[in-house]
């Protein structure tokens, strides 16, 4: 990929300005709570549009493409089936809760409703997976450079981290977010016009559709058992894997993005940013994971373009949407199309250090270093925290490219942090008897029954290090939906019973906690409707790609 | 400076010069591949950007 004067001059602007904006939001910054939670006082527009912008990392957009070259639109169950329904829950009955009680972070609402120790090994375990997940992005942002760029890895890393650091820790997390939402836009501009030009070489959808397996362009048809799908995913699986576990367990109980809901302005906003949040949501597959059906579509066409390959021969699917941007841009939206990827990565290793900021000095320094400090003490422990947070990112980048396997070694043990988590709120949220001890037990027991079930299954040649496979899943993806599966179900079912057999709180503690002792919302601008809309909207698309 | 810290005002900027950018690389660069798109998408960003900065400033005028 050649960049000429124009592309460079856009990757300055977009330096420039994102740089600008945290050093001109360092002047708002006077208390913790501006640097940590924005004042609470953001717009709704931008809480919505941060809300889905914090998870459209660089990973997600290149990963997206990627997959949607391999698995074909059935990639879209990420976003219509592993989105919208646990959007539109989140906002109706979760965030009341999280919004309601004031709490500063999910691991302080698991104080208030819990206590202690299960807020500690919340926040523990978060705190490490944003640091890995911001050092991965950063790894990751440094290998595609030097693909398409040729810029070596050291420069890429310490560039992009320089930057992140200068707008994280001038402007907090609004200087996060705002440039969370500018990404966002500059994602669907910068991309947008790879799929209009690509659908239209390739002969619109007709096109596409003509010159790939039928599987790969539908989304449930091949899905009644997984030996049909490349994905390897029978329908059952994916509803409660994906649809049920994985997505609630993310988009409800992720600090990351419940925390831009969490600095609305008002309960009614914090409502709103999800639901709203989950129309953009909906769209974005036509925008990341069309590319990587489209450049199928063309190489099979023989078009001209063709998908790369990797050294050993086989096709470089990562590559689909990079190959698209270098084949279709001119020069000028090049530069567009490189900052969009650029700003995706950076973006997506802010909201990982601002939310690794907020828990570091709310649920770890303030709960158990220094209780009674003072707000500016408070606030310097969070810039301390965001510089640690970038150093430690980086620290992380390198490890990673030592390691070969410490990238998926380190998803697997996140997933099975995550895989529980949506159980311990279901029951603390809708259960006033769920005890600390039962949420304790159910999240620590389910991760490691998670490990232990993927230690007893086997999938494409990883698991089964606990002996004879009992099981053999038709991928990975299958085995992780199975893992996850299994952690929800095993926390959910000690947490019952472990909570039966323990003492829970008075119910006047609770108030504002529970939902059967919270009282009901005269919410003028009811989200219900709103939700029901995007629901309907969700299962149109759903039966149109059927 | 308050316009600095207004999210419609950063876009609308950002976005109207990425668009000048584009339509300035269509009419004087040299010869590329699908020149066009350089013309459609900096039209569309120019728009889009201008029309950040009029709610910005219509923002501001209701504001004050």
């Amino acid at each position: 990929m050649h960049l000429s004067f124009p592309d460079y001059l856009i990757i300055c602007l977009y330096f420039v300005v994102v740089s600008g904006v945290g050093f001109m939001i360092k002047f708002k910054i006077k208390t913790t709570n501006d640097f940590l939670m924005s004042g609470r006082n953001v717009p709704l527009w931008i809480t919505s549009l941060a809300f889905i912008s914090a998870n459209l990392g660089a990973q997600e957009v290149i990963g997206m493409a990627a997959s949607g070259a391999k698995y074909g639109i059935m990639t879209s169950h990420f976003y219509w089936l592993g989105a919208i329904p646990a959007m539109v829950f989140l906002g109706i009955f979760m965030m009341p809760f999280y919004y309601g009680s004031r709490a500063r972070s999910v691991p302080e609402y698991l104080a208030l409703r819990f206590d202690d120790k299960t807020r500690s090994l919340n926040a523990v375990a978060f705190a490490v997976m944003t640091i890995f997940s911001s050092g991965i992005s950063l790894y990751a942002l440094a290998l595609l450079l030097k693909v398409i760029l040729g810029w070596s890895f050291e420069f890429s890393v310490f560039t992009a981290a320089g930057i992140v650091l200068i707008y994280t820790f001038s402007g907090g997390l609004t200087s996060a977010v705002y440039n969370e939402v500018l990404q966002f836009f500059l994602i669907v501009l910068g991309i947008a016009p790879v799929v209009a030009i690509g659908l239209y070489e390739a002969g619109g959808w007709t096109g596409v559709s003509k010159n790939l397996p039928q599987a790969m362009v539908h989304t449930w048809k091949y899905m009644g058992s997984a030996d049909d799908n490349a994905m390897g995913v029978n329908a059952w699986s994916m509803a409660m894997g994906l649809g049920f576990v994985m997505s609630f367990g993310y988009w409800c109980t992720d600090f990351l993005v419940v925390q831009r809901a969490m600095i609305a302005r008002s309960m009614s906003a914090a409502r709103r940013t999800p639901i709203i949040a989950s129309f953009p949501k909906m769209m974005m597959p036509f925008i990341v994971i069309f590319p990587g059906l489209i450049a199928v579509a063309l190489t099979n066409a023989h078009s001209g373009f063709s998908l790369p390959l990797k050294a050993d021969g086989r096709t470089d699917f990562d590559m689909a949407l990079p190959a698209l941007i270098a084949h279709y841009y001119p020069s000028g939206l090049l530069g567009v199309g490189v900052t969009a990827l650029l700003a995706s990565f950076m973006s997506g290793m802010a909201g990982n250090v601002t939310a690794f900021n907020t828990v570091f000095t709310f649920d770890i320094y303030q709960a158990y270093i220094k209780k009674d400090g003072t707000d500016e003490h408070y606030l310097q422990v969070g810039k301390v925290a965001t510089v640690f947070g970038i150093l430690a990112s980086i620290g992380t980048a390198y490890l990673t490219a030592g390691f070969n396997n410490l990238n998926d070694f380190l998803q697997l043990v996140f997933s099975f942090v995550n895989a529980p988590l949506f159980a311990t709120f279901l029951l603390g949220m809708f259960w006033k008897r769920t005890t600390g001890h039962g949420a304790f037990c159910g999240l620590l027991f389910g991760t490691i029954l998670a490990a232990a079930f993927h230690g007893l299954t086997v999938a494409e040649g990883k698991g089964g290090w606990l002996g004879g496979p009992i099981h053999t899943f038709h991928s990975g993806m299958g085995q992780a939906f199975g893992v996850a599966t299994v952690a929800w179900v095993s926390c959910f079912v000690i947490t019952i019973v472990v909570s039966l057999f323990t003492a829970p709180k008075e119910e006047k503690e609770l108030e504002g906690l529970v939902y059967s002792l919270t009282p009901r919302l005269k919410d003028a601008k009811s989200p219900v409707l709103l939700a029901i809309a995007m629901i309907v909207l969700g299962l149109i698309l759903n039966l149109i790609f059927f | 400076m308050k316009k600095f810290t207004d999210l419609r005002f950063i876009i609308g900027l950002f976005f109207s010069l990425t668009g000048l950018i584009l339509l300035l690389s269509y009419f004087i660069a040299a010869e590329s591949n699908h020149p066009e798109l350089n013309l459609y998408a900096g039209g569309v960003m120019l728009t889009f950007g201008l029309v950040m900065l009029f709610l910005f400033y219509r923002g501001d005028a209701e504001n004050a």
